[in-house]
């Protein structure tokens, strides 16, 4: 016995980054975190001087021809130092938020599999969110010393109770839907379950709440390192360059303000394209 | 020659503060080889929680309390779960109600029916994985499946995605294949197209079937025996023919009365009065009593057991056989 079966074919959806790029603010941002992170990798080719050099005839120069960002106090190239600068901001926003939402993922992902530690695992979450995470930089900074890498193991302890959160609650929606248990019903084991159902479709949120999280890491990290805690001089790094110059903030006020508004831009490019990431991810409002 | 699935005094609780609520009490079945078992229940009467307990996959907070699975003789309820994890798919496979949802969004079910092979076969190459699954989707009558390999579960039709289930299904040939509802979210010309293919390939595979629904059309098409629930229990089993001839469960007479049928002239449907009893408030006696025409107070005493009324057509009600009783109402 043989029978006929219709096909219906579903036209084909416009792809994430299609819809990303219809919103002219997401476009924006989007082209910023390219072009910050370009700029960030090839600082060593793009400055134009070297970042430690100091030029004592030249000091706190403003913006001319020739140092394009002026010199700060030791007259060193603003410009290159920036470029630098970056490097070690989204290094240590990258490295921390690495480190602390792979943690978080694992986290989440076993409290809501494993229901029996899931109590024990969220309430060790919550006692990790009630802690400040500038304060606890600071209690890291006491313990290692200053430095970045305080700096990272901050954040990233910081950023784990709240990936944790994020990744539990979309791993308990998507645990629930038909194709896990059909995928049990076929006698597919845990880890296999976790690897090929669990995490592709937890993906979305997590990776939009990494993106918004990663301009707060930037920001948190360049606020422990104006504060001191972070990168030591003479290591160029945006919130350690503001702080540096900020004694010299009325007759020289671009020392610290072109660190201070390249953090901005950064932080802000992080923020819009995360929340654009988050619209175009959603398969409700995909047409 | 013995059935191939044996299930005795199966018993599925759900904890609750008031004690355990059962969702299955004390149900004895058993499945022929070759040959399908329909099931038939209205909404919540265990149906379903019967056949995950016998994939051993009930949600939590409920659990197998009491019985035994016996698979060709082996208690599924004693294995381990490693054990528990080569039947699942390898022995018994599952289809489910919503064929929408039942298959992962983000992978082409190409790589979905291979991961379900893959799961009971780490051996074989991918290539190998691939050209099985593309047998497998011609084997369910997927035209062009070469192409729809690729494609994802969004750009199939119910209908489609529903024999895509029945290709993982059965890609590790199965001996028993449970269907929970399998078309009861599709079109009617799609239900008859799935339950032909079930029915093919059944003769093809000699695979015995469990088919859950409350459909008593799809029973009558499909079902060798029928089995039927109500609250937990089973209230009436026997060859679907007998059943069908000469349902001896007042319950069993109410759904069969509560069908539309083109060849007897009837003025209107009868309906069952009332509703099912909820799980944590049951008639201490028949659980059916208490919408039950045929009542008597002897039905509040205990829960009738299920007797033999005529050979193979057992049925729990002490009022049965009905013939008698049945001419008094009238």
């Amino acid at each position: 016995m043989s029978t006929t079966v219709t096909e219906i074919v579903a036209p084909a959806r416009p792809g994430t980054l299609k819809i990303l790029l219809r919103e002219p603010a997401a476009a924006v941002s989007l082209t910023l975190v390219v072009l910050v992170i370009l700029a960030a990798l090839l600082a060593p080719w793009l400055a134009p001087y070297d970042p430690f050099d100091t030029d004592l005839m030249a000091v706190m120069q403003p913006p001319d021809g020739k140092y394009l960002l002026g010199t700060d106090g030791q007259g060193r190239d603003m410009l290159s130092r920036m470029l630098f600068g970056l490097r070690v901001t989204l290094a240590m926003g990258a490295l921390s938020l690495g480190i602390g939402g792979v943690i978080g993922v694992a986290m989440g992902f076993a409290a809501a599999y494993y229901r029996r530690i899931d109590g024990l695992l969220m309430r060790l979450a919550d006692i990790m969110l009630s802690f400040p995470a500038i304060l606890f930089g600071l209690a890291i900074a006491a313990i290692f010393g200053p430095g970045v890498t305080a700096v990272v193991i901050a954040l990233a302890v910081a950023t784990v109770p709240l990936m944790a959160r994020i990744a539990r609650s979309t791993a308990l929606v998507v645990l629930g839907q038909d194709y896990i248990e059909a995928a049990r019903a076929q006698g597919m084991g845990d880890a296999r379950l976790i690897w090929r159902h669990l995490m592709p479709n937890c993906a979305s949120p997590i990776l939009v709440f990494a993106t918004l999280r990663f301009g707060q890491v930037i920001l948190l990290g360049s606020a422990l390192s104006f504060l001191g805690l972070g990168a030591q001089p003479p290591i160029a790094e945006l919130g350690a360059m503001a702080a540096q110059g900020r004694t010299f903030l009325f007759f020289a006020p671009h020392i610290s303000v072109i660190p201070a508004v390249g953090i901005f831009v950064v932080v802000l490019a992080f923020n819009v394209l995360g929340d654009a990431l988050r619209d175009a991810l959603d398969p409700r409002l995909r047409i | 020659m013995n059935p191939l699935l044996e299930i005795q005094g199966l018993r599925t609780v759900f904890r609750s503060a008031n004690g355990d609520i059962p969702a299955v009490d004390g149900v004895d079945l058993s499945v022929p080889r070759g040959k399908t078992l329909g099931i038939v229940g209205e909404s919540g009467c265990g149906k379903s929680m019967l056949s995950l307990s016998v994939m051993r996959l009930v949600p939590r907070p409920g659990r197998v309390a009491a019985g035994r699975v016996l698979l060709d003789g082996q208690n599924l309820l004693d294995l381990s779960e490693a054990g528990m994890r080569q039947v699942r798919g390898g022995q018994v496979a599952m289809i489910f109600q919503e064929p929408m949802t039942s298959l992962n969004p983000v992978h082409p079910i190409g790589l979905q029916i291979m991961e379900a092979m893959r799961a009971h076969d780490t051996k074989a190459s991918n290539k190998e994985l691939r050209e099985r699954g593309l047998a497998a989707l011609d084997r369910v009558r997927i035209p062009a499946a070469a192409r729809r390999f690729d494609e994802f579960p969004h750009q199939l039709s119910g209908g489609m995605r529903q024999r895509v289930m029945i290709a993982m299904a059965l890609a590790c040939k199965p001996k028993l294949l449970i269907a929970d509802e399998p078309t009861t979210a599709l079109d009617v010309t799609v239900q008859a197209q799935i339950l032909d293919l079930l029915r093919d390939l059944q003769m093809e595979t000699g695979m015995s079937i469990i088919l859950i629904t409350h459909d008593l059309g799809v029973v009558a098409e499909m079902a060798d025996e029928v089995a039927v629930m109500y609250a937990g229990r089973v209230a009436e089993r026997g060859t679907a023919s007998e059943i069908f001839a000469s349902p001896q469960h007042p319950y069993t007479l109410g759904l069969l009365g509560s069908v539309p049928r083109l060849d007897e002239e009837r003025a209107e449907l009868l309906a069952i009065e009332g509703a099912v009893p909820p799980p944590f408030a049951l008639p201490k006696g028949c659980r059916f009593e208490p919408r039950c025409p045929f009542a008597i107070a002897a039905c509040r005493n205990a829960p009738p057991p299920l007797e033999e009324v005529a050979p193979g057509h057992y049925a729990a009600c002490i009022r049965a056989p009905v013939e008698h009783s049945l001419d008094l109402a009238a």
